[in-house]
């Protein structure tokens, strides 16, 4: 009898899933299965691959056709229980496709392939290049019998100028054009060179099509030289090219064999032949006619013009250069028609165009796209995005010459003229992308310097005035850059542009003025603080960790103190720098692991849990914090008890101002108290630190609000206050301004979570609560809603997934908490009467590039749909609360409602000064320290001196001795961070991260690799004790020197 | 060769060329190598030996040929097998160590090794 099963669980049992579990997986199904007696009705099967086991063990369920991927056998009693025995779906288990990869078989559904329009490239990498009877299989050399036979000279010159073709070389000279010049110049002897001489760096296309198709450049010059009446051709290909001058050597010997080069070609009559000169490598010999000078066997400098090529070229005699991706279109063009070609591309630019991707992108390799595609479309879709999901920073296209295109112009078209409109140039293809961890003046540097040695030295100007350039960056970025540096560096560019024979000088000053038109910060930020704030060059970084922090906190020292044990050291060297030591080593985004160097090896070392382990050793030792200097008598108010106000508050305190903190809530530590939920840091740990800084002598306030219960005019005029810090801190929420916002039930993020850091948390029990936004307000406002209870917590963002603001992490640990996630989904109106019973949602769609880079959403009309909920919180995004202002306090605002302010960091009211989030918009902990800091340097000055001006105060570093073998560490692997488990976390709010033993943390400590030390190697450096003072000059333009007595 | 003495005697040669290639493909296999610039710095030219040495330790009778960069440099070495008329199917990141898989499996037992494949041409 047939044994009927209700069920059979397919497990596959390929290589890729058995390595992930697979076997495990199904001995669990078979084992469960047989405990619960459901071995009569439902069957385990082992199966092959489906293709998806990158997502494997995969589990298939029928008859249902359920799909579950990364199956662990910890998974399977609930796998049985829920879809087996209930016949429910296990959400958390099912396939969820990522916003952008997918596995897709056909060519044409690859991003990289299927958005381009191979024309030039039509046979790479399909035909053997060896073998002339595949050209000629694949159709070759039927262009050039047509036009032999049925064409005229003119005729064919005709077609290539109503094809609209330009020169693939760089300049893009109208073909057809060009080669009318050389049919209608006097003589009888000419010539076709065909230049295949690739000298940029990061460009290949010229070198793969010679490698991968040399009849198709082959047939275009025979064709060139038809249409102009040449006799003999020269390809001139670089002797650096091994492969393509023997694939193209081969193609020149098969091709005579045919009969296609020679006499007589293919019957009519017409002679023709070429030979194949070998160049030296130079890249100026990209320039015509540099190159021609090169084929006569003379240097290959560039002649003056007029007389152009196709007058007087080789030996004289008139000629016709193409760039070889150029010729290789022409037998297309004939076969096709110019009406096919000029359909292709945009207005003035027609046609397709090649380009070598190379440097930060995944897809590196070469790419053919029609002209008008923007360079989004190539570095995201074609080059599939920037690796480590890195920040684009800018792409250089048409190589050094092309100068620089910053991210914000990204949506740019590939285009002749669009391309010369933000100052860029198409150049011959290649595109070099660059990622946020690249510094445009070394870049710029770089380029110079291979510029430099391709000089052909012949102009003055360019074999000087490069140099001279060179020496001025390397200035810069070792710290010796002048304010006067930078209209040198643009005037000296003009002029060598202006006086130079070739492109080689006309273009060189291009990725300096490039770099100075979009990234002129970044060499002020070189020249003015002596920082590189990509962390690229080593005169300026010691350690790319400290370099990347907003506050500069010494990482290699405290962590190499931390390795020996020596707690109390390194928590100084820390303190220093950021008072916080226990609250950051909870909650900081740790921009220092990012740009970790041993990150790059292998994981970055774990800074910010040594930076909790040091705290937390430390933490019944009270710190005072010692009086650096005398006693003074100009009180100091600071508005706002957060991270910016008390790190003001205690560096003034410790140069001896009396410093008064006021606080309008009833508790100290702004964001860090109301905003950070418990779990992630506890208030029992935060007071600690605040006591720490009133041991310095501050005085806070609390309850006590400005705008309620004083005014600035007060604090200045009555209270005798000699300076103001605004640290307010971002603690309004923006408003949705959606129908049905005022409903009871709606609690804003920022009010939510504060409710619950002062005690008065609404009872969740039992409710269903959507929170609306992507951020880390968001994510700690579901986190914690789950916590009081709720009995389903969704999430809805209006983007997908990976554009999130929101920590990875944090998105993870509410996943865990089994928050309900709603991507591409926004709120149009809250349903309810007067109470809300539910939220109505609208579906969105991606669609063009906004601001921000990301894709703007848009709704998708009657997607509508309701989600039924008794509390809404929305949480898109919070700005300083301005109401206390009354217009005419004299303190502007500018975007995002966050004060104007003065490089040193005043507002347009004389002596009140920001810092914080109230400047910044809403940041982090520890950038609001770093304006702390700064702050605190800012008004120390104007007390002493009554000027405003940016200091640029460069802190003093640490050297501590390296006590144990680095190369024992090398294979070191980062401890796992731990946390609580999920049962541990319902209902409490009990932090979830839980710390790492002694040992852990100082083995970890080993496997940083002193970067600093390298530093100070490389340098050749003695150490600098204390904090040097530079002073900057003045740049807020309010204040003049009358104003300032 | 004798010389082409007439776009007629072109045409004529394509033609024939293009009927012994489609014979070719559809008796037998062909399994292309990438070998541009690229390929080679990335080993094709070992992966092109292993697959010749694996071919003859099987006895398998399969037309290998080289091309040039079809573009995708960051996947070298790429391998491209052609059975018949089965579209044809790319592999990337080819090393030697696959060979013998790809033509365990694909080759012989006709199932296309899916976490391996790049795309395929239709």
């Amino acid at each position: 009898m047939m044994q009927q099963y209700r069920a059979d669980v397919l497990v596959c049992g390929c290589p890729a899933c058995t390595k992930a579990g697979a076997s495990e997986v199904r001995s669990a199904f078979e084992e469960e299965i047989k405990r619960r007696g459901l071995a009569d009705e439902i069957r385990v099967i082992e199966t092959g691959s489906r293709g998806f086991c990158f997502m494997g063990p995969i589990v298939i369920v029928q008859p249902e056709g359920i799909l579950y991927c990364q199956v662990q056998s910890a998974d399977v009693p609930e796998l049985v229980e829920e879809t087996l025995v209930k016949g429910r779906i296990v959400e958390r288990l099912t396939y969820k496709e990522p916003a952008t990869h997918r596995a897709v078989p056909y060519y044409k559904d690859i991003p990289f392939y299927g958005k381009q329009m191979r024309v030039v490239l039509r046979n790479c990498g399909l035909i053997n290049p060896q073998s002339i009877e595949e050209y000629i299989a694949v159709g070759g050399y039927q262009a050039l019998g047509k036009a032999l036979t049925s064409m005229t000279p003119d005729e064919v010159i005709e077609e290539v100028k109503n094809s609209g073709l330009r020169g693939r070389g760089g300049a893009g000279f109208p073909t057809g054009l060009k080669w009318g010049f050389a049919r209608s110049a006097p003589g009888d002897v000419k010539y076709v060179v065909a230049n295949g001489n690739e000298g940029d760096p990061g460009s290949f296309t010229d070198r793969s099509l010679m490698e991968a198709d040399p009849h198709s450049v082959l047939e275009g010059v025979i064709i060139c030289a038809y249409a102009i009446g040449a006799q003999e051709g020269y390809l001139y290909v670089c002797n650096e090219f091994p492969l393509a001058l023997e694939n193209l050597g081969l193609a020149v010997e098969q091709a005579r064999e045919y009969g296609l080069l020679g006499q007589d070609i293919l019957g009519s009559g017409f002679d023709f032949d070429v030979k194949i000169s070998r160049g030296g490598g130079a890249f100026v010999c990209g320039e015509e006619t540099a190159a021609l000078n090169s084929i006569e066997g003379r240097i290959g400098e560039p002649r003056s013009r007029p007389p152009y090529p196709a007058q007087s070229g080789l030996w004289g005699k008139p000629t016709n250069v193409n760039n070889v991706k150029t010729l290789a279109i022409i037998p297309q063009i004939i076969s096709n028609g110019a009406e096919w070609y000029s359909s292709i591309g945009t207005e003035k630019s027609k046609g397709t165009k090649l380009f070598a991707l190379a440097g930060a992108i995944n897809n590196t390799g070469l790419v053919e796209v029609p002209m008008g595609i923007s360079l989004r479309e190539l570095i995201y879709e074609l080059g599939g995005g920037i690796p480590g999901g890195k920040q684009l920073k800018a792409v250089m296209i048409g190589g050094p010459s092309g100068g620089c295109v910053p991210a914000q112009h990204i949506d740019v078209l590939v285009d002749y003229d669009e391309l010369a409109k933000i100052g860029s140039m198409m150049g011959s293809g290649e595109m070099v992308v660059m990622d946020e961890d690249t510094c445009m003046v070394d870049i710029a540097r770089y380029f110079l310097n291979f510029l430099s040695d391709e000089s052909c030295g012949r102009c003055t100007t360019c074999r000087e005035g490069i140099r001279r350039m060179i020496q001025i960056l390397t200035d810069i970025s070792e710290g010796r850059g002048k304010e006067s540096d930078l209209d040198l560096l643009e005037s000296m560019g003009r002029i060598i542009k202006e006086t130079s024979l070739c492109g080689l000088g006309q273009t060189a000053p291009n990725p300096v003025l490039s770099g100075l038109r979009y990234f002129r910060d970044e060499y002020e930020a070189h020249i003015r603080e002596h920082k590189c704030p990509a962390g690229i060059c080593k005169g300026l970084v010691r350690a790319k960790c400290t370099n990347a922090c907003p506050a500069e906190v010494d990482v290699p020292s405290y962590v190499a103190l931390v390795a020996q044990g020596r707690y109390a050291d390194a928590l100084e060297v820390h303190r220093r720098r950021n008072p916080f030591a226990l609250a950051c080593g909870r909650v900081c985004p740790a921009f220092c692991e990012d740009k970790c160097r041993r990150g790059e090896m292998d994981q970055p070392v774990a800074i910010r849990q040594i930076k909790r382990f040091m705290a937390d050793h430390e933490l019944s030792v009270p710190w005072t914090p010692r009086q650096l200097e005398e006693a003074k008598t100009e009180k100091v108010a600071v508005i706002g008890s957060g991270p910016a106000g008390l790190t003001a508050a205690l560096r003034l305190a410790q140069r001896g101002y009396p410093v008064t903190v006021f606080e309008s809530l009833p508790v100290a530590g702004g964001m860090m108290a109301v905003g950070i939920p418990e779990y992630r840091l506890p208030h029992d740990v935060l007071n600690v630190e605040i006591e720490n800084i009133k041991r310095a002598g501050v005085e806070i306030k609390l309850n006590t609000a400005l705008g309620k219960d004083f005014t600035l005019d007060d604090l200045l005029d009555r209270d005798g206050y000699k300076a103001v810090i605004l640290a307010i801190g971002a603690h309004k929420s923006r408003e949705l301004r959606i129908k049905g916002e005022e409903m009871e039930g709606v609690y804003h993020g920022t009010q939510f979570l504060r409710d619950i850091a002062l005690g008065k948390a609404p009872d969740l029990t039992g409710k269903r609560v959507a929170v609306v936004g992507g951020g880390d307000v968001a994510i700690d406002a579901v986190r914690s809603a789950w916590r009081l209870g709720a009995s389903e917590v969704h999430l809805v963002y209006r983007r997908s997934r990976p554009d999130m603001p929101a920590r990875d992490d944090e998105v993870e640990a509410a996943e865990t908490e089994g928050v309900q996630f709603h991507l591409l989904t926004n709120p149009s109106r809250v349903i309810g009467n007067g109470k809300v019973t539910g939220v109505e949602l609208l579906r969105q769609e991606l669609g063009e590039f906004d601001a921000s880079g990301r894709r703007r959403p848009s709704p998708i009309p009657g997607s509508e749909f309701t989600l039924d909920v008794d509390v809404l919180i929305p949480a898109i995004g919070q700005e300083p609360d301005l109401a206390w202002m009354n217009g005419d306090s004299g303190i502007e605002t500018g975007r995002g409602s966050t004060f104007a302010v003065s490089e040193g960091l005043a507002t347009t009211r004389r002596g009140v000064f920001a810092a914080g989030d109230a400047v910044l918009g809403p940041a982090t902990v520890i950038w609001a320290v770093a304006q702390g800091n700064q702050v605190a340097d800012e008004v120390d000055h104007y007390l002493r001196t009554g000027h405003v001006e940016k200091l640029v105060v460069r802190p003093g570093y640490e050297v501590i001795e390296q006590c144990f073998d680095m190369e024992q560490y090398y294979k070191a692997v980062r401890p796992q961070a731990r946390e609580l488990a999920i049962e541990g976390r319902r209902g409490n709010f009990d932090e979830v991260e839980l710390p790492l033993d002694e040992r852990t943390i100082q083995e970890e400590c080993k496997r940083c690799i002193r970067c600093d030390l390298e530093w100070l190697e490389t340098m050749k450096l003695e150490f600098v004790p204390a904090a040097k003072r530079v002073l900057v000059q003045p740049v807020q333009p309010g204040l003049t020197e009358e104003e300032t007595t | 060769m004798p010389k082409l003495k007439s776009l007629e005697e072109l045409r004529t040669l394509r033609e024939s060329l293009q009927r012994d290639i489609k014979a070719r493909t559809e008796t037998s296999t062909t399994i292309t190598v990438g070998m541009g610039t690229c390929g080679i710095s990335a080993g094709a030219r070992e992966v092109m030996h292993a697959i010749l040495a694996e071919l003859e330790a099987r006895n398998i009778d399969a037309h290998v040929t080289t091309v040039g960069c079809i573009g995708m440099c960051s996947r070298e070495p790429l391998v491209d097998i052609q059975q018949g008329d089965e579209p044809r199917v790319t592999y990337g990141n080819v090393t030697t160590a696959m060979v013998s898989r790809i033509i365990e499996e694909h080759l012989i037992g006709g199932a296309v090794v899916d976490e391996w494949v790049v795309g395929r041409v239709p």
